[in-house]
């Protein structure tokens, strides 16, 4: 396999996402914005895409290698049914409890599968596998939840969820925005130090084990700082499909499979596609504006496919 | 011999998968210098028995019971980072479903040193590298990606990633049964030399002759008891071995070459 210098894989990345982030700031609903638009409204919606993007192609990254199975994506263990069933919920009640509004609500209902899933792992005796199912089923049973809900409550403010469950930056706000691509920057930064740990687990559980890695600890911390980065990223914007899955492969694909080199350039991709994703969304069907994981799922799955059958089966 | 010779021991190890013990009363001690040949019939619990010994089944949970010992003390109360530079556990198959060099593979040996994420090897580290993967002829194909290798080409790979991680008791778990016979007498050899220099290694394989060539002892289970341990000269007898594969008529008889037991098809009847 022949490789670029990794230093030429970092400029690349990088300036795919300037450009892509002053493209972003530049184009929008209208057309000739003045600064207020552009700083109040475009500006924390780049830096949310930056946010999110980084943070669930990272999660997506991690989740591959904890489970040694690279269809994992940064929803499989179900922590954004969680989100989503706060999110539900929230908009209903909203009247009633001082939760201001989705974010929040959604944090709190992902919080909450966190913890659930938090106590399968620590319980011992418990296997990666059985951690793994224990995740897809609260998926299931979040989202089997959340049809409930919607087909019980009034569609008062449904809508909004529904709008928000299909992907939505459009509720960025200033310091939100920069909450959140600080946190995401941290608790990916987090991951990053476990990467010669995610090496040793491609090779499979019990091969981690016999090189040296305590699976069964590093599983507990990566369960938590995953799923408060993916939490982080489903409350402030939705489900955005398909991101966690494609860039890890894309990047592997560039660098190799080591997560040293490649967690960081996974985060500059992502924040980069997202970003490019949310402007396709804002300007291509103007002056309406489609959620961002219409456009992601749209655009994404061909790609990988075009990429997946032009280069062979290694993924 | 006194007991500060032996390396390793077990002593009255047991596993219990759900109600079902599939390795019961267990006790061998191994010392440098030694290479054993795990050998007995498909589930006797041979591969129970070395992965509950290395620590990679779970066993805070009841589970196991009975105590393995490293240099005289507990050894599965140990970290896992020191586990790994103590005892090394090679299975048969090195599988992943991404992309990793064979080199990268090697270097995964020295993950138990908790380092950084941009480490870079030291020149050291980079010398014991190459050596063992030239040991293992396989330096010449690191740059290939493992998918790309043939199992016996990943075995390989496995065994020179033992050589690095440092360990000076080396479990293969039919390491050697996809290798050509080139590979499997240059591993032997290498795997001589060591124990000459006082590592020591515990062999499972179902190809006897295999193990009879270069085991000095034969640990034989049955049934999760083992029945059997002593030099592999006494181990691979006729009898034993009848009794181990009641449904195969064999025969054994000493290589012509070395003099150590072979075993052979007799005429089968139907």
């Amino acid at each position: 396999m022949k490789k670029n210098s990794f230093t030429f894989e970092v400029v690349l990345a990088f300036s795919f996402l300037i450009v892509s982030c002053f493209l972003a700031l530049r184009f929008g609903s209208v057309f000739d914005a003045d600064s207020s638009i552009i700083y109040q409204l475009r500006l924390p919606r780049v830096l949310l895409a930056v946010a999110v993007g980084m943070g669930l192609s990272v999660a997506g990254a991690c989740l591959q290698a904890l489970f040694s199975n690279p269809l994992c994506e940064p929803y499989t263990l179900g922590i954004s049914s969680g989100a989503a069933l706060g999110a539900v919920i929230g908009t209903t009640l909203g009247g009633f409890w001082i939760v201001s509004g989705l974010t929040i609500s959604a944090f709190i209902g992902a919080l909450a599968f966190t913890l659930v899933l938090y106590f399968v792992s620590i319980r011992p005796g418990n296997s990666t596998l059985t951690l793994l199912l224990s995740g897809v089923m609260m998926g299931f049973f979040g989202s089997g939840l959340v049809a409930l809900w919607m087909s019980l409550a009034d569609s008062n403010g449904i809508q909004a969820a529904v709008f928000w469950l299909l992907g939505d930056l459009s509720r960025a706000r200033m310091g939100g925005a920069w909450v959140t691509l600080f946190s995401s920057c941290i608790l990916s930064g987090a991951l990053w130090l476990r990467s010669r740990q995610f090496d040793a687990l491609l090779m499979g559980e019990e091969d981690a084990i016999s090189l040296g890695v305590d699976v069964s600890v590093l599983r507990r911390r990566v369960i938590i700082v995953v799923s408060l980065l993916v939490s982080l990223c489903v409350s402030a914007s939705g489900m955005i499909g398909f991101l966690g899955l494609l860039v890890p492969h894309l990047v592997r694909r560039r660098v190799g499979a080591l997560h040293g080199k490649m967690l960081p350039l996974c985060a500059v991709w992502g924040a980069t596609l997202l970003v490019i994703a949310d402007m396709l969304a804002r300007v291509s069907v103007r002056p309406f504006e489609l959620p961002v994981g219409v456009v992601t799922a749209l655009v994404g799955a061909p790609v990988f496919m075009w990429i997946l059958l032009k280069r062979g089966s290694q993924v | 011999m006194s007991a500060t010779d032996v390396l390793f021991g077990v002593y009255g190890l047991s596993y219990r998968y759900a109600m079902e013990r599939v390795v019961s009363e267990v006790s061998f001690e191994i010392r440098h210098g030694e290479i054993h040949a795990l050998i007995g019939p498909n589930g006797s619990g041979k591969s129970t028995l070395m992965k509950a010994i290395c620590g990679l089944l779970p066993f805070g949970t009841g589970a196991l019971q009975g105590v393995v010992r490293f240099r005289g003390h507990e050894f599965l109360r140990d970290s896992v980072a020191f586990r790994s530079r103590s005892v090394a556990y090679v299975g048969a198959d090195l599988r992943t479903d991404f992309p990793v060099t064979a080199y990268q593979t090697v270097c995964m040996g020295f993950s138990s040193l908790d380092v950084s994420p941009i480490h870079e090897l030291t020149l050291h580290e980079c010398e014991t590298l190459k050596q063992a993967m030239e040991q293992c002829s396989c330096w010449e194909w690191r740059d290939r990606l493992l998918s790309s290798l043939s199992g016996g080409e990943r075995q390989l790979v496995a065994f020179a990633r033992a050589l690095v991680q440092g360990a000076l008791v080396i479990f293969l778990d039919e390491t050697l049964s996809k290798m050509d016979l080139h590979h499997q007498a240059r591993i032997g050899i290498l795997m001589r030399k060591l124990a000459k220099e006082g590592r020591a290694f515990v062999l499972v394989s179902h190809d006897l002759n295999l193990a009879s060539e270069w085991a000095d002892f034969g640990l034989v289970m049955k049934q999760g008891e083992l029945v059997f341990h002593g030099p592999i000269l006494q181990a691979i007898t006729a009898e034993r071995i009848a009794a181990l594969y009641p449904g195969a008529q064999l025969m054994v008889a000493p290589s012509p070459a070395t003099g150590t037991p072979k075993v052979f098809f007799d005429k089968q009847k139907g």
